[in-house]
C-alpha cells in the first residue's frame, strides 16, 4: 500500500489544496500558511523518491532536513514582514496592499 | 495491509483534511488548527516511509514552532474584529482552476511513468543522516545554521517597533 | 607643476570651494559665509599677486594644459592657463575688486535675509570670471564666459522677489546672449579650421603667415566680436546694463563696471593678434566704439539716477578701451580698463554710501538727505569723477591720454574729434553728478533722519567706508603705471608719452575744464538753475533718456518679429507637431493602461500567471517538446 504512485498522490493532492490556498485567501498569514503546506507536499516527495525507489534513502533527509530549516527561517521573516506592515498599513489584506493603480 | 500502510492511510486522511482545513475556514486560527494538524499528518507519512527522525523534526518544528509563531504573528497583525469580506466567486473559480489544473497536470505524469515498486528501507535512521550531515553536507549544514541566525537577526529588526528620533535601523 | 600655474589653480579653486561650500552648507550661517567668501578671495589674491611677479619679464607666456577632449587628427581640445602679463595683471583687478566689494557688502548688504546666498553667488562670480580671464583655450572662455554670464543673472536678480531686478536679469541675459550665439559660432568655426582651440596657436594661424586665409579671418573676428558687443554692452546691444542696475549696489560695482562687462573688453584683448589681421573689423569696431560712447555719454547727461548715471558712463568708458584696443594699442585699451575698474567701482561704492543713506537713487532725493554728512562718499565720489573726467592727477587722466593718443596716430580726424567731444561731455556729465549729488540740497533737506541713519548703521559704515578710501587712494597711483603697462603688453612699441605736454592732452585737459565748469554753472554754483541745457530742450531729452529710442525700436521691430515667429511656431506646435504628438502619447497612454492591468500588485495574481506559464512549460516539455 505504502508505493510510489500512493505517496506521490496523496503528495499532489497537498500541493494542490496549498495552491489553492495561496491563490484564493486575502490573508498573508494564510497565504503562508498555503505555502508551507505546498512544502511539505515537496518534502514528502523527496522522501518518498529517495526512500520507495531503493536509492540513497539518507540522503533524501538530509535534504529535507535543509528545507526545514530554510522553512524556518522563511516564516520568521515572513512573519516579522506581516507584523511590520500592519504597523504601517493597519492591514494584511493583500487585495488592499496594492500601491500599484493598474 | 502492514502497520506501516495503515499509518500511512491514516495520516494521509489526517494531512488532507488538515490542509483542507487549513485553506478553506474563514477564521485565521482555525486555519492554523487546520496547518499544525496537517503537519502532524505529515510526520506521520514520514513515519510510515521509515523516516522517524523526520517525522519528529517535523512535529517539533512545525507543529511547535511554526504553529505558535503564526499565532503569536496574528495576534500582532490581524484585525480580528473586522467582519470578514464576502468572497469573491471569480477568484475561487480561478484558484480552483489553476490548483485543479496543475494538481492534474502533476497527476497525469504520476500516471503515466512506470515507478519502480521497493519496500521502505530499514536505515534511514537519525545516526546515518546525522554522521552524513557532519562529513559530506557539513557545508550546507553550517550554511543552515547562519541562515537562521541571520533570519532571527532579520526577523527581530524587521519587526520591532523604530523608536522617535532614530531611523528605521 | 610650476609655480605660477600651481598659483592659477590656486587662484581658480579657491573661490570655487567657497562657493560650493556657501551655497550647500552656510545657507543658514551668514556671518560665516562671509567669512569664508572674504578669506578664499584673500587667498585668490595673494595668488594673482604672486602671478603678476612671476610673469612679469615681457613676452613671458606660461602655457599648461591638460588634453580635454581628444581628437583624431591635431591636438584636439585642452583646459588649462594661459598666464601672460594681460592675464595676470587681469586677475590681480578682478580679485581686488571682488574682494572690495566682498567687505563693502558687510555693510551694505547687512541684514538681507539671501546674506550668505549673496556671497556664495559674488564666489562664483569670481570664479567664473578668474576661469574667463586664465584660460588658455577659446572653448574654455567661452564657457566661462557663459557662466560669468549665469553669475551675472543671479546676482542682478539677486531679489528676485520684486518684479523690475527679476526682469533686469532676464533681459541682460537674454541680450547678451544675443551676442553670444556670435561667438559660439566664431568658435565653432575656429575649432573647425584650426584643429583646436588654443589661443596662442589661433591667433598664431590667423597672423602674418598663418594658415587662415584673410577672409576667414575677417568673418571670425565679426562673429567674435558680436559676443564683445553683448558682453560689454557696446553699440546696439547696452540697453540691458542701465537695467542691470536694479541689482544690489556693490554687484553693479563689481559686474558692470570693473569686471564682467570688461571680460568682452578683454576678450578683445586677449585675441589681439586675431582682431589686428582683421583690419576691417577693427574700422568697424572703432566706429561703433566711438558712437557708444558718445551716445552714452549724451544719456548719462540727462538721467536722475546715479547709478544710470554711472551705468551710462562704464558703457562710455568700455567704449574708451575699445577705442584703444581698435586703434591697435593692447597697453592702451587695457590700461584704460584697469583705472576704470578701480574708479568706476570707487564711484559705485560711493553710490551705495548714499543710496545706503537716503534710500533713494535719485540723486535729487540723495541730496536731500545730508549727503556731506557721509565723509568716505564724498571722497570717493570726488576722486572718482575726477578720474573719470580726467583731470590731471588722477588715473583716467592718464589712461585716457594713452587711448587718445593710440588714436591719434591710427584713426581719422572725424573719429578723434568725436573721442574729445565725448572726453568733454563726460566731464560734464560726471560733474553734474557730483553736484546734483552733493550741493543745493540743502534748501528742503530734512535734518531730522540723518542721526538716526548714523546711529542705525554705526558699524557697516566701518565696512563701506573701508574699500572706498582705499580705492581712492588707487585712483591716485594707478594713474602712474601706463609706462608699466606699456612695457609689458606692448613691448616693442613706442611708449605714449603721458606726461609729455602736447596739443592732444591739452585739449582733452581744457575739454574737461569747459565740461567742469558749465556742470558748475547750471547745477553747481549757488542759484544755479539746476537744470541742464539738454534739459531744456524735451525732445533731446526724451530722445537721450530713452536710450536713443533704442528699446522702443526694438519693441517695435526685433520684439514684434520676435512675436510674430513665436506665433508661426505655436500654429506649428499646435498642429503638426502636437497633433502627432497627442496620437503618439494618445496611443501610449492606451497601451499603458492594457499593459497596467499585468502590474495590478495583487500577488496572487502574479503566482497565478506564475504558476499557469511553470505548469504550460512543463506540460509542452513532457509533450515531447525540445527547448528551441
Amino acid at each position: 500500500m505504502v508505493n510510489l504512485p500512493a505517496v506521490l498522490g496523496v503528495a499532489t493532492a497537498l500541493f494542490g489544496i496549498g495552491l489553492y490556498g495561496l491563490l484564493q485567501r486575502r490573508s498573508l498569514v494564510a497565504m503562508l500558511i498555503a505555502l508551507e503546506l505546498m512544502l511539505a507536499a515537496i518534502s514528502i516527495n523527496v522522501i518518498a523518491l529517495t526512500t520507495l525507489t531503493g536509492q540513497d534513502p539518507s540522503l533524501g533527509q538530509v535534504v529535507v532536513l535543509i528545507f526545514v530549516g530554510v522553512a524556518a527561517a522563511e516564516v520568521a521573516i515572513a512573519l516579522s514582514l506581516f507584523v511590520a506592515i500592519h504597523r504601517a498599513a493597519h492591514d494584511i489584506d493583500v487585495e488592499h496592499l496594492s500601491e500599484l493603480k493598474g | 495491509m502492514s502497520v506501516a500502510d495503515g499509518v500511512f492511510l491514516l495520516s494521509s486522511a489526517v494531512a488532507l483534511a488538515g490542509a483542507l482545513l487549513a485553506v478553506g475556514l474563514r477564521n485565521i486560527f482555525h486555519n492554523i488548527l487546520g496547518f499544525a494538524l496537517a503537519m502532524l499528518g505529515v510526520a506521520g507519512i514520514f513515519a510510515s516511509l521509515g523516516s522517524d527522525f523526520l517525522a519528529a523534526v517535523f512535529v517539533l518544528v512545525y507543529v511547535g514552532a511554526v504553529a505558535i509563531a503564526m499565532v503569536y504573528a496574528v495576534m500582532l497583525s490581524h484585525p480580528l474584529d473586522q467582519p470578514h469580506r464576502p468572497r469573491s466567486v471569480p477568484k475561487i473559480a480561478a484558484a480552483v482552476l489553476v490548483a485543479a489544473g496543475v494538481a492534474g497536470a502533476l497527476w497525469n505524469v504520476l500516471r503515466q511513468v512506470a515507478w519502480p515498486v521497493a519496500v521502505p528501507g530499514a536505515d534511514a535512521g537519525a545516526a546515518v543522516t546525522g554522521r552524513r550531515f557532519l562529513t559530506d553536507y557539513v557545508l550546507a549544514f553550517e550554511l543552515i545554521s547562519v541562515l537562521l541566525v541571520v533570519a532571527m537577526m532579520g526577523a527581530v529588526m524587521v519587526a520591532r517597533r523604530s523608536r522617535p528620533g532614530r531611523g528605521t535601523w | 607643476m610650476s609655480g605660477p600655474v600651481l598659483a592659477a589653480l590656486v587662484a581658480q579653486a579657491a573661490p570655487l570651494a567657497a562657493c560650493v561650500v556657501i551655497l550647500f552648507w552656510l545657507r543658514q550661517r551668514p556671518g560665516l559665509a562671509a567669512g569664508l567668501a572674504i578669506l578664499s578671495l584673500t587667498v585668490t589674491l595673494g595668488a594673482a599677486g604672486y602671478l603678476v611677479a612671476a610673469v612679469a619679464v615681457p613676452n613671458t607666456t606660461v602655457l599648461a594644459t591638460a588634453n580635454w577632449l581628444p581628437v583624431a587628427e591635431g591636438p584636439g581640445l585642452a583646459f588649462g592657463v594661459l598666464l601672460d602679463p594681460l592675464s595676470t595683471t587681469m586677475a590681480l583687478v578682478v580679485a581686488a575688486v571682488t574682494l572690495a566689494v566682498m567687505v563693502y557688502s558687510l555693510g551694505y548688504m547687512a541684514g538681507d535675509p539671501g546674506f550668505a546666498r549673496y556671497y556664495g553667488f559674488l564666489a562664483l562670480f569670481a570664479w567664473a570670471m578668474l576661469g574667463l580671464v586664465l584660460a588658455s583655450n577659446l572653448l574654455q572662455t567661452l564657457v566661462f564666459w557663459e557662466l560669468v554670464g549665469l553669475a551675472s543673472f543671479l546676482l542682478i536678480g539677486f531679489w528676485f522677489e520684486r518684479p523690475a531686478p527679476a526682469a533686469a536679469a532676464r533681459k541682460a541675459f537674454i541680450m547678451t546672449r544675443v551676442g553670444d550665439v556670435g561667438f559660439l559660432l566664431g568658435v565653432l568655426l575656429l575649432i573647425r579650421a584650426a584643429g583646436n582651440a588654443t589661443i596662442p596657436d589661433l591667433i598664431a594661424a590667423a597672423g602674418p603667415g598663418g594658415s587662415f586665409a584673410p577672409g576667414f579671418t575677417e568673418l571670425v573676428a565679426a562673429l567674435l566680436l558680436m559676443g564683445v558687443i553683448g558682453k560689454s554692452a557696446q553699440g546696439p546691444l547696452f540697453t540691458w546694463l542701465p537695467d542691470a542696475m536694479e541689482g544690489p549696489t556693490p554687484v553693479s560695482a563689481l559686474l558692470h563696471s570693473a569686471t564682467m562687462v570688461a571680460a568682452g573688453v578683454f576678450l578683445v584683448a586677449r585675441m589681439h593678434g586675431l582682431f589686428a589681421a582683421a583690419p576691417e573689423v577693427m574700422r568697424f569696431l572703432l566706429w561703433l566704439s566711438v558712437i557708444t560712447a558718445i551716445a552714452a555719454a549724451t544719456m548719462a547727461m540727462v538721467a536722475n539716477d546715479i547709478k544710470r548715471v554711472l551705468a551710462y558712463s562704464s558703457i562710455s568708458q568700455l567704449a574708451y578701451m575699445l577705442m584703444g584696443l581698435a586703434a591697435g594699442s593692447v597697453a592702451a585699451g587695457f590700461f584704460h580698463l584697469v583705472t576704470h575698474a578701480g574708479f568706476k567701482a570707487l564711484l559705485f561704492l560711493s553710490a551705495g554710501i548714499f543710496i545706503h543713506h537716503a534710500h533713494s537713487n535719485d540723486m535729487r532725493e540723495i541730496a536731500g538727505h545730508q549727503p556731506g554728512s557721509q565723509r568716505a562718499g564724498v571722497i570717493g565720489l570726488l576722486a572718482g569723477s575726477l578720474a573719470l573726467a580726467g583731470v590731471i592727477p588722477f588715473a583716467g587722466y592718464f589712461s585716457k591720454e594713452a587711448v587718445l593718443a593710440a588714436m591719434g596716430e591710427h584713426a581719422g580726424t572725424a573719429v578723434l574729434a568725436l573721442a574729445y567731444a565725448t572726453a568733454g561731455l563726460t566731464a560734464y556729465y560726471s560733474f553734474r553728478m557730483v553736484f546734483l549729488t552733493l550741493r543745493g540740497g540743502s534748501a528742503h533737506s530734512p535734518a531730522h533722519d540723518a542721526g538716526a541713519h548714523a546711529s542705525g548703521h554705526g558699524q557697516g559704515e566701518t565696512a563701506m567706508a573701508a574699500p572706498v578710501l582705499v580705492l581712492a587712494a588707487l585712483t591716485l597711483v594707478l594713474g602712474w603705471l601706463g609706462h608699466w603697462f606699456a612695457v609689458r603688453l606692448s613691448p616693442g612699441a613706442e611708449e605714449h608719452g603721458a606726461l609729455a605736454f602736447g596739443a592732444g592732452p591739452l585739449t582733452a585737459l581744457s575739454l574737461a575744464a569747459a565740461g567742469i565748469a558749465l556742470a558748475w554753472l547750471e547745477y553747481g554754483r549757488s542759484g544755479a538753475p539746476r537744470t541742464g541745457f539738454v534739459e531744456r530742450m524735451p525732445a533731446l531729452r526724451d530722445f537721450f533718456a530713452t536710450n536713443w529710442y533704442l528699446d522702443r525700436l526694438y519693441g517695435a521691430t526685433v520684439v514684434r518679429l520676435a512675436n510674430a515667429l513665436s506665433r508661426a511656431a505655436r500654429w506649428n506646435d499646435q498642429t503638426v507637431l502636437d497633433g502627432a504628438g497627442d496620437g503618439f502619447g494618445a496611443a501610449t497612454v492606451g497601451g499603458g493602461r492594457l499593459l497596467a492591468r499585468l502590474q495590478s500588485g495583487y500577488v496572487q495574481m502574479y503566482v497565478s500567471v506564475l504558476v499557469a506559464i511553470m505548469a504550460a512549460l512543463a506540460a509542452w516539455l513532457m509533450g515531447g517538446g525540445r527547448l528551441p
